[in-house]
């Protein structure tokens, strides 16, 4: 077969995303798809699509046995996971290679050598990376707690050593505290777990979040591409991300470059993959985990260093090396802003529904990662990222700007949005100064803006003059009952499902 | 045609709106002071201005699921309704005030039910956990809105509801 066809094990922006890849490596692109997402963008834009079930993602996207039968019926050779759903699944990996099929990522070894926290920390501490000093054996008393934070500085956080699920956890800021904090959490260690154990480990307070991008290939090289800063975040989920950080030094990014290169050598590497560390206050930074995978926030990677980061996973996969010989210099800034369908002004309520009208921001230095287009139905059943604006500026300032341009260029209608929640942010003094850690979001509150009185005025205009133009076309029909023109109308513009 | 526009949160006051004349070449006198130019309209609810000063503004109006009009404008949003004066008198005539709100739990939110933690006869109190809907991986607790007994629930385990759709019924208070 002359033709060769890869798989995509995904939906919404990263489908495309990959189709896009294949098409710029003149591969075919199969997609799969659940009974919720036939129409589709990323089933619309492949040239093979196969059916793989219920809505559920657990009944369709996350079945193995479906995506290898529909690989099988197509003549995909490759499969390409995407992130989430089976993307860090070793088994499922394995079960790609069982199946005779080129399996797009990393070995299933080095998948489940970084999957466990425990055990990629032993892996990690072993290869020479730092990660946050911790005492390896409970405290037998307060002063060998006291003595270690004189070691590793403080503050320190006192743990339950059969503990979990942050209880028992406590906070200790100087050598003075560490008895009483003791005493206390050996209490409580004993009421939660029954086991008054307690260890202490260095706390890094406020930190951010800096990762490494990393590319392996069979030959056994490793680049390391440049950092990412991903310091916004709400619950745990990254909002924002830019690359470079305006953070790192150049002293400091070579040093967490050849740290990741490490890490990923360690559990032999071969793909696209990410290191993340905390960065603390004082310049240290420390392993968190390695993400054995292509991440949501490749795109500003891409845009700072020319790397077509698909492609590459793609190629490396096919047993090719990887097309550049050398890490490119870094190239202006970018950012990146998720768009989540969700109401940011309604504690970010989720926001399914319908698209009624969609405005992409467009000109120079704007990239939009999407799986949706005018007349699309955004389902309930997945993720609610719907679309991902690449922004890329000479400079930070550069960048920022354009970003509020095409922010404020987009329109979506139909469903909120996290755009207008963007335009704020963006506009916040803090993070225009990079005066940020992992904790800003939780003490940031979003306020929609007042609008101006010509907002205003043209707004209550637009509702008469349309009110106007109903009225004339119904004529013929009696008044209906109700006190809002608009409601009697809303047919026109349709209601969202 | 005269018409009032109303905020959505009843923070200001109402703005009496009167039609002079309609678009092209529209004028609306809002709250006094004219607002006139030409106004083209790339379909119903989006709207290009070129005020007599020049000033140029896009509009776009959105109908929110509570009946309102949304209108953004980068992170600036107008939420509203527009009254028109002559139905809001029919309606005077006929009759008003909101019916037995409170005895009916709606959807805030499309979504599929996730789990039911009550069932007719229950006594429940307010913010007591009716049902629990799933949206988009998120988990959402649909809470009682006041102390009282559940009549009936609505819906079933695994049934997809829209925004509105009536989820619980509680009964009438005494």
């Amino acid at each position: 077969m002359s033709e060769t066809r890869l798989l995509i094990a995904n939906r919404g922006e990263i489908a495309t995303r990959i189709i896009r890849a294949c098409r710029d490596l003149g591969i075919t692109p199969v997609a799969v798809y659940s009974e919720t997402d036939r129409m589709s963008l990323h089933v619309r834009l492949a040239d093979y699509a196969v059916p793989i079930g219920p809505a559920p993602a657990r009944e369709s996207y996350l079945v193995p046995q479906k995506i290898l039968d529909a690989a099988k019926r197509t003549g995909a050779t490759l499969v390409h996971p995407g992130y989430g759903f089976l993307a860090e699944n070793a088994a499922f990996a394995q079960a790609v290679i069982d199946a005779g099929l080129t399996w797009v990522g990393p070995s299933p070894a080095s998948i489940s050598a970084m999957g466990s926290k425990t055990a990629s920390r032993a892996r990690m501490l072993a290869a020479g990376v730092p990660v946050v000093p911790g005492m390896t054996t409970p405290a037998k008393d307060a002063e060998e707690i006291a003595a270690f934070g004189d070691a590793n500085g403080f503050p320190l956080l006192l743990k339950a050593a059969a503990g979990g699920g942050g209880k028992g956890m406590r906070v200790v800021r100087s050598r003075d505290e560490v008895p009483a904090a003791f005493a206390r959490a050996q209490s409580e260690a004993k009421s939660y777990f029954a086991d008054a154990a307690v260890y202490a480990e260095h706390f890094v307070e406020n930190p951010r979040h800096i990762e490494v991008q990393v590319l392996g290939d069979a030959t056994g090289k490793v680049l390391a591409l440049g950092e990412r800063e991903c310091s916004l975040q709400r619950r745990h989920q990254k909002v924002l991300e830019e690359c470079p950080s305006a953070a790192v030094t150049p002293d400091l990014r070579r040093r967490m470059e050849e740290v990741a290169v490490a890490a990923a050598k360690a559990v032999n590497y071969v793909s696209a993959g990410t290191v993340e560390f905390l960065l603390a206050k004082d310049g240290r930074f420390f392993f968190l985990e390695m993400n054995t995978r292509i991440q949501v926030e490749h795109p500003v990677t891409e845009a700072v260093y020319g790397v077509d980061l698909v492609t590459e996973m793609i190629r490396i996969a096919m047993g090719e090396p990887m097309s550049i010989v050398a890490r490119p210099e870094p190239r202006g800034h970018a950012l990146q802003c998720r768009i989540y369908a969700e109401d940011a002004a309604n504690n970010f309520a989720p926001s399914p529904g319908k698209i009624h009208r969609l405005r992409r921001p467009q000109g120079p230095g704007i990239r939009v990662d999407s799986g949706i287009e005018e007349g699309d139905v955004v389902p309930l059943d997945y993720d609610p990222m719907v679309a991902k604006f690449v922004v890329w500026g000479t400079d930070r300032d550069e960048a920022i700007r354009r970003a509020l341009r095409a922010l404020g260029e987009a329109r979506v209608e139909g469903i909120e949005t996290s755009i207008p929640f963007f335009l704020a942010l963006l506009q916040d003094p803090d993070v225009l100064a990079n005066r940020v850690s992992t904790q800003f979001l939780d003490g940031w509150a979003y306020r929609p803006a007042a609008p101006t009185p010509l907002q205003r005025d043209a707004s209550f205009a637009a509702a008469a003059l349309d009110a106007a133009s109903r009225a004339t076309a119904a004529r013929p029909e009696p008044a209906r009952a109700g006190g809002s023109a608009w409601r009697t109308a809303r047919p026109t513009f349709g209601v969202r499902e | 045609m005269n018409f009032r526009a109303r905020s959505a949160n009843g923070a200001s006051p109402e703005t009496p709106l009167a039609l002079e004349r309609p678009a092209p070449e529209f004028s609306v006198i809002v709250d006094g002071t004219p607002v006139a130019g030409h106004a083209a309209s790339l379909r119903p609810g989006v709207w290009s201005f070129v005020l007599e000063d020049g000033r140029q503004i896009e509009v776009s109006l959105e109908p929110h699921r509570d009946g309102t009009l949304r209108a953004w404008f980068g992170s600036a949003v107008l939420a509203f309704e527009l009254v028109d004066e002559l139905s809001a008198l029919a309606q005077a005539g006929g009759g008003r005030g909101r019916s037995k709100k409170g005895n009916v739990v709606p959807a805030a939110m499309p979504g599929r039910v996730l789990r039911i933690a009550v069932a007719p006869g229950d006594t429940v109190t307010s913010g007591q956990p009716l049902l629990v809907l799933e949206a988009m991986k998120m988990e959402n607790e649909v809470k009682s809105p006041r102390d009282g007994t559940v009549d009936s629930v609505a819906v079933a385990a695994g049934q997809v509801v829209s925004a509105g759709d009536v989820l619980v019924k509680l009964r009438p208070e005494s």
